[in-house]
């Protein structure tokens, strides 16, 4: 006679009732799907705004007659300023060849140029403690061979502050959405639990512990929850594949030039459904069984 | 075994008690009956001994153990000393009769020969060997009623606790049933069976008789 471990208990009770393992992880999975588009959406505007914070601080645009080694010994003479931390020429060329790189996804949407509006320019990266960046920049401005100053320092400021503010509120609703996704999984354990009552109060009776009656019921929401994952995975990447196609979308937008699919997302989702099946599971069972309350 | 001081059991929205003053002892060994109409206390008096109810009142102790002060996490380590036999059975109809002796002696963490070893010798004792794996609601209510007491019987209990075991049973297999609660087959535990049948007496002769009378207990023999 075969006897069976914690996980064969837990495999063997999920097989006993297929149509509340549906139900379970079906909900699960779209639970994980809305909490894995948040995820995808997250990692999107993060990368984005990594690409966006990690350019040069000051751009010195040269006259277009500044040839490129006379634009090179510009750049010589700007690094030795106080306040420059380094200074690169770069044409515009290479300054396409970057635009193009910071922008990511969207890059196609550059292939409409009839020609490169980009100047050629001169990089410079601002020590952290300097004083007074307007007054070196109008000082720049004055230099022979210099067109414009571009300064991003003030609007990059904002961005980033902007960026942090967004981030703890998008930490605090990832919170609640984990928070949800927990509360499914102890209402779906709740569930199996009550189906399941009278044999569980037999076991009680017959001196079974918590741990006895437990396990079966954690391994099941863990596992309901790894299937989940994989189903909302998968219809999220079914839904990307599907908004990425042309005219999916309305205005010519395609999903790909805004939001690409994080190929760590399925692993991200398989992560918080066990984390999260571990505790709806022990909140789930923990309401519902106690030793005196047998028949 | 048992002992049992002043208990009395009060519910909530019922104007009589279920149990007063219960005063009760029983030693190690003994074969009682509890007798007494339906609503007299017999099933409370029973849940009590378990743990599946505190006394309102009063002192419950069972091999030792004052159930008043028992945590309810040490309730499992006691129940594993007991076995309970009831009149509707309760088994797991959709598991095999194998499954269902062995469920008392897997949740105790058995090793796995042992219980294979012991749950045969069980099946033996009740004669049901044959039909070890056969689903448990195949069964006809007697052979349901013996993989109940033979799930009972293979941990090798302290005390037998039976709510009315031959409830659902015809008078031949009510005996049959009731022979299996005495002798060598108990391994000597204390058993305590409770009934409302006073024909069930005579079956198993020489046993202690108590009764409980609208939930005062009183010796009949």
């Amino acid at each position: 006679m075969k006897r069976r471990g914690v996980v064969g208990r837990a495999l063997r009770q999920m097989g006993e009732d297929l149509w509340l393992q549906g139900v379970a992880i079906s909900t699960l999975a779209v639970a994980l799907a809305i909490m894995g588009a948040y995820l995808a959406l997250c990692l999107n505007l993060n990368q984005a705004a990594g690409r966006l914070l990690t350019g040069p601080t000051l751009l010195v645009v040269t006259d277009p007659q500044v040839r490129p080694e006379e634009g090179r010994e510009l750049a010589a003479e700007l690094a030795r300023l106080p306040g420059v931390a380094s200074a690169a020429y770069v044409d515009q060329q290479e300054a396409m060849i970057r635009f193009r790189r910071q922008l990511g996804p969207q890059a196609d949407l550059l292939d409409d140029l009839d020609r490169n509006p980009l100047p050629n320019a001169v990089e410079l990266v601002l020590t952290p403690d300097i004083a007074a960046p307007p007054e070196l920049a109008a000082h720049i401005k004055n230099m022979a061979g210099v067109s414009d100053v571009v300064t991003g320092r003030p609007w990059l400021q904002r961005l980033e502050r902007a960026l942090r503010a967004g981030g703890e509120l998008a930490v605090a609703l990832g919170i609640l959405l984990f928070l949800a996704v927990v509360l499914v999984t102890s209402n779906t354990v709740r569930l199996a639990v009550h189906v399941r009552r009278r044999e569980l109060e037999l076991m009680a009776l017959v001196g079974a512990g918590g741990g006895y009656m437990r396990g079966p019921f954690l391994v099941e929401a863990v596992l309901q929850g790894l299937a989940a994952a994989a189903l909302a995975s998968l219809l999220l990447w079914g839904l990307f594949a599907l908004l990425a196609a042309p005219d999916a979308l309305p205005w010519g937008l395609r999903l790909g030039q805004i939001l690409a699919f994080p190929p760590l997302l399925p692993a991200a989702l398989g992560g918080l459904a066990v984390v999260s099946g571990l505790m709806g599971g022990f909140l789930g069972v923990g309401r519902s069984l106690h030793p005196r309350e047998v028949l | 075994m048992i002992r049992l001081e002043g208990v009395s059991k009060v519910y909530p929205h019922r104007e009589e008690p279920a149990l007063k003053g219960v005063n009760l002892q029983i030693g190690p060994g003994e074969f009682v009956y509890l007798t007494g109409p339906s609503g007299a206390g017999k099933t409370t008096l029973l849940r009590l001994l378990y743990g599946a109810e505190l006394p309102s009142k009063g002192r419950v102790v069972v091999g030792g153990t004052d159930l008043g002060r028992l945590a309810p996490r040490h309730l499992p380590l006691l129940r594993r000393r007991l076995g309970l036999v009831f009149q509707d059975f309760r088994l797991m109809p959709r598991r095999s009769v194998f499954e269902n002796v062995a469920l008392s002696l897997e949740v105790a963490g058995t090793d796995r020969r042992i219980v294979e070893r012991r749950v045969e010798e069980v099946l033996e004792q009740v004669k049901l060997s044959r039909l070890a794996k056969s689903p448990a609601d195949t069964l006809s209510g007697g052979e349901q009623q013996r993989v109940a007491l033979a799930r009972a019987l293979a941990p090798g209990p302290d005390l037998i606790l039976a709510d009315e075991p031959t409830g659902n049973l015809d008078p031949e297999n009510a005996l049959a049933m009731m022979r299996l609660l005495v002798g060598d087959y108990v391994g000597g535990a204390t058993v305590l069976v409770a009934t409302h049948d006073p024909t069930l007496l005579s079956l198993v002769r020489g046993g202690r008789v108590v009764h409980l009378e609208r939930g005062r207990l009183e010796e009949a023999s």
